[in-house]
């Protein structure tokens, strides 16, 4: 055997010992053509599916329902759930929560970076708000976009700070944020009123609960639009790159450190935007409605809602407003069963409910309620009904990179 | 002028030297095999030519211009573009939606527009979502477009790496074992595929590979690294055939005897 036959049968190993059983015959008379790639992945594109008229009239009378709760439900037209006046203004807090859990869902969602200081950024929405419509005399419209503008700066800040730290510090940094949020800079009496509170009067045609409610709709509408858009835009994808892999990122050309800036301002102002209505909301500001336990319940709904599905956040953040002071359980007509055969007030049910709903979320379902709903959401859409869409293959809590 | 000369790059972990005094050239539209043992270094020499690492001797140039500190995003728009060793791609997308992401140089909108849904960026979405499938197409990857990502087989997947990169439009490619999880017939075919590419798309490839036949079926120019330093260079024949070259690969004198080369080449067939 001559040198030069040594090397190339020694070379044509590959050394870090990927396919070693690869042999020098076949390759001899190798083909020049690419093999063909995973043939079956093709057969399922052969007809489209389209649903009956049938079928379509049965996706019209669900749409025409969901579209029936959402927007009859605080009037009591027709609802076999009797709100009071009360309970009109829980929807209300329904539909805000729903614009932070979309505000959440953009940093540990989309970017992959944990805020245990959601609180935090709400507050300063809802005091900035405040602040201008009161001590300033500004009308509510314009105060939500220079909440929105504080918001988005005070997150941008402390975006800067994750892009020196990672991981367990960072969120050590966020948690210590929303408890210097909540007990120094809402204590400033000049700022926010202090212990005393604020008395949030609310914009010219929307001070009843029942108008109240819908001008949340259409903020909380418009947030799912600019969410729907990021998603399918440049930002967006970005976002996605840096999360699973920040050095395939920034080889794609993304700059890995605006783009993190980029997702806490969204995130920031989304949450100020919630923080504007919220202040409004409840009509009483107090320094106290922001503390950490409402950090826990932000990130509770929207890990139970489902990361990364904006409608799954949007029910999970519904559910668990609604949790709050039992309104779901008076809605449902459960308190009698609560009360009498497990002997709970309907106010302690959430904190019963929330952490079972946590631990399936984390251990069955990592898609959350997001992933539950994706066979009716298909369908809706008009595709076939398959109770198996949406299965999440991996555990997507865990991938937060905190 | 050459397209990319890396001169003189030094850096070291601790006590170990990565590289040291390493220079690698390549000219306009030419195809540069680099190979090597396990450990030579020659990951980290692409590291430092796309900016993932900073090397602490040594100059990078461009097409003449210095990149030496340039951040590695500013790098691929300069276009320069790279695979990875064990495959950058986002994994929990499909590989159409991969090829999207990776036109984010191409976008021609602002993110804020974008996430506000300015008229102008709907029809630049569906621009480039065209030009995915045009690339798809052209590494005859249409069949897994909506496939997602993790549920490919490797081999698949370096191939659809290729594609990605090919969206970011570089003018030179750095491939990282574009080879590796591939049989010989595949590798044969890949070698054909960036032949092709070259002459479509004009551009300059660096390719590390341990697929010997493979870097010397397409390359013009070929480096050898061992231990951080480069053994040997030269025409594929020459390096393939360097004494030096043969004793990293071996760990063995290869003109002592026969015995030996044979008993190690067996244990590989």
């Amino acid at each position: 055997m001559s040198d030069s036959e040594v090397t190339t049968e020694i070379a044509a190993e590959p050394l870090d010992g990927a396919a070693p059983e690869t042999t020098q015959e076949t390759e001899a008379e190798g083909t020049r053509e690419m093999p063909p790639v995973v043939a079956d992945q093709v057969d399922d594109e052969v007809a489209p599916f389209r649903p009956s008229i049938v079928g379509w009239l049965a996706r019209g009378a669900v749409w025409a329902l969901l579209a029936w709760v959402v927007f009859a439900i605080p009037g009591n037209y027709f609802s076999p759930f009797e709100l009071g006046v009360s309970d009109v203004g829980h929807a209300s807090k329904a539909a805000i929560f729903a614009i932070i859990g979309l505000s959440l869902n953009v940093l540990i969602g989309y970017t992959g970076t944990i805020s245990f200081g959601h609180q935090a950024f709400v507050g300063v929405g809802a005091f900035v708000s405040a602040y201008v419509i009161v001590d300033m005399g500004l009308e509510f419209w314009l105060a939500v976009p220079i909440a929105a503008g504080v918001g988005g700066l005070q997150a941008a800040l402390l975006g800067a700070i994750s892009l020196r730290l990672t991981g367990l510090y960072f969120a050590l940094v966020t948690l210590a944020y929303g408890l210097f949020a909540e007990e120094t800079l809402f204590g400033i009496t000049a700022f926010t009123g202090g212990e005393g509170g604020k008395n949030v009067p609310r914009p010219l045609g929307f001070e009843n609960d029942y108008t109240f409610y819908y001008l949340c709709l259409a903020f909380l509408a418009v947030v799912l639009w600019v969410d729907w858009r990021l998603m399918r835009s440049k930002g967006g994808r970005a976002l996605q790159a840096l999360r699973e892999n920040p050095r395939v990122a920034s080889s794609y050309g993304i700059n890995v450190k605006v783009y993190t800036m980029y997702a806490f301002i969204i995130s920031g102002v989304f949450a100020s935007i919630g923080g504007a209505l919220l202040a409004q909301q409840s009509t009483f500001l107090v320094p106290e409605t922001f503390d950490f336990e409402l950090a826990l319940i932000f990130i509770l709904m929207t890990v139970v809602g489902g990361l990364r599905n904006r409608v799954g956040v949007v029910i999970g953040s519904v559910i668990f407003a609604l949790l709050e002071e039992g309104t779901l359980v008076h809605l449902l007509h459960l308190e009698g069963i609560l009360d009498s055969t497990i002997g709970l007030p309907a106010e302690f049910f959430g904190l019963v409910i929330g952490p079972i709903l946590l631990l399936l979320t984390i251990t069955r379902f990592p898609g959350g309620i997001g992933q539950q709903i994706a066979p009716l959401a298909q369908w809706l859409r008009g595709r076939r009904f398959d109770p198996h869409a949406g299965k999440v293959r991996e555990v997507e809590v865990s991938d937060v990179r905190a | 002028m050459s397209v990319l000369e890396a001169r003189n790059l030094s850096i070291h972990f601790g006590g170990v030297r990565a590289l040291d005094h390493v220079t690698v050239q390549a000219g306009e539209w030419e195809i540069v095999g680099i190979i090597g043992p396990n450990g030579a270094g020659k990951t980290t020499l692409f590291n430092c030519i796309t900016g993932f690492y900073q090397p602490s001797k040594g100059k990078i140039r461009y097409r003449g211009k210095s990149i030496t500190r340039l951040p590695v995003h500013k790098r691929t728009a300069l276009g320069i573009g790279r695979t990875f060793q064990n495959v950058g791609l986002v994994k929990n997308t499909t590989v159409a939606e991969n090829l999207v992401t990776a036109q984010h140089l191409e976008a021609n909108y602002d993110p804020w527009a974008g996430m506000l849904g300015g008229p102008s960026t709907f029809a630049e979405e569906s621009r480039l979502a065209e030009r995915a499938d045009q690339l798809l197409e052209l590494l005859d990857l249409s069949d897994v477009a909506s496939a997602r990502v993790a549920d490919l087989p490797y081999g698949v997947l370096k191939r659809v790496e290729i594609a990605t990169v090919l969206a970011t439009d570089p003018d030179l490619l750095l491939l990282d074992e574009p080879g590796s999880g591939m049989g010989p017939e595949e590798a044969h075919a890949l070698g054909d595929t960036l032949l092709g590419l070259r002459k479509e798309f004009g551009i300059t490839i660096v390719m590390i590979d341990h697929h010997v036949p493979l870097v010397t079926q397409v390359s013009d120019y070929v480096y050898c690294l061992n231990f951080g330093e480069v053994l040997a260079e030269g025409k594929p024949g020459v390096v393939r055939n360097h004494p030096e070259v043969v004793r990293a690969y071996l760990g063995e004198e290869p003109d002592e005897t026969d015995a030996p080369a044979e008993a190690a080449s067996e244990e590989y067939v």
